[in-house]
């Protein structure tokens, strides 16, 4: 369906419509969510009320946008606004700040498969994001996890192209630098006591 | 054009994501070649990607998702 005929639609309170979208985007919207604010239930709380926002108010998407750029959006605003109640945000203004010189060299191509599939490895890959300052959280998920173009991230964070990739490329060296510590560290040689 | 560690720093997600130039990228290609230390910055920036793209896709759970889409519903009929 196009999406004019889905805005026609969602705003008759077409339920077949709106079930398919829901369908299609509520786990796409969680993800999003449940990174920027690490909380499962206000994950939960930001797709229940991103999906009550195109019920109550179906004449905000008028179908100029894509119905998954706009709910992004939409969600993308709420988590920030609860993340800024919580006082929870983590300030970034290092657009242009020059970029930090690596400082862990390790070098995984020497680790087994299996040490890079373990449980504690998955928890730090989620405090390494959410250790990330939030504009560089944001396009992280949206590029990376959700796969969204860099004219689809801007659109949905409202910036241009040119800084979707610069905080892309902050972000991904960051969890490179988190990664590589904490593998160096896990995977260092036993020191035998003198 | 030869570039510096710090030259191929900046370049290294337009590299990954291959949009650099031709002539960008033969001169990362002949850093790297020569920059052991570049190398490993440019692999586990890969790994730490795949890592991602493997291990980061969540789900609502089935039976949060069958609540959240009733209690949706009934709202879009109440509004009707």
């Amino acid at each position: 369906m196009q999406s004019d005929e889905l805005a026609r639609a969602l705003q008759a309170g077409d339920e077949t419509a709106f079930t398919a979208v829901f369908n299609a985007h509520a786990d796409k919207i969680y993800r999003l969510a449940r990174g920027l604010l690490t909380d499962e239930g206000q994950a939960e709380c930001v797709v229940q009320d991103t999906f009550m926002r195109l019920l109550t108010k179906p004449h905000l998407f008028d179908g100029r946008a894509d119905i998954s750029t706009w709910l992004y959006r939409v969600a993308y605003n709420l988590s920030m606004d609860m993340l800024r109640r919580g006082q929870k945000t983590v300030a970034w203004d290092g657009e242009t700040a020059s970029l930090p010189e690596p400082l862990v060299l390790f070098d995984w191509r020497q680790l087994p498969e299996a040490s890079l599939a373990t449980a504690d490895l998955h928890e730090q890959l989620d405090t390494a994001v959410s250790n990330l300052p939030d504009k560089l959280r944001a396009v992280f998920i949206l590029r990376e996890i959700e796969e969204l173009s860099i004219a689809e991230c801007a659109a949905v964070l409202d910036i241009s192209p040119s800084a979707v990739k610069v905080r892309l490329h902050r972000a991904r060296l960051q969890l490179r630098e988190t990664l590589s510590a904490y593998l160096a560290e896990t995977h260092s040689p036993v020191r035998q006591p003198s | 054009m030869t570039l510096t560690c710090q030259d191929l720093l900046q370049h290294l997600s337009a590299y990954l994501d291959n949009e650099l130039d031709a002539e960008l990228t033969a001169a990362a290609e002949a850093h790297l070649a020569t920059c052991p230390n570049c190398r490993i910055v440019l692999s586990s920036t890969q790994h730490t990607l795949t890592l991602y793209r493997r291990h980061y896709r969540r789900h609502l759970a089935p039976d949060t998702r069958q609540k959240l889409h009733a209690q949706l519903l009934e709202l879009l009929s109440d509004e009707r």
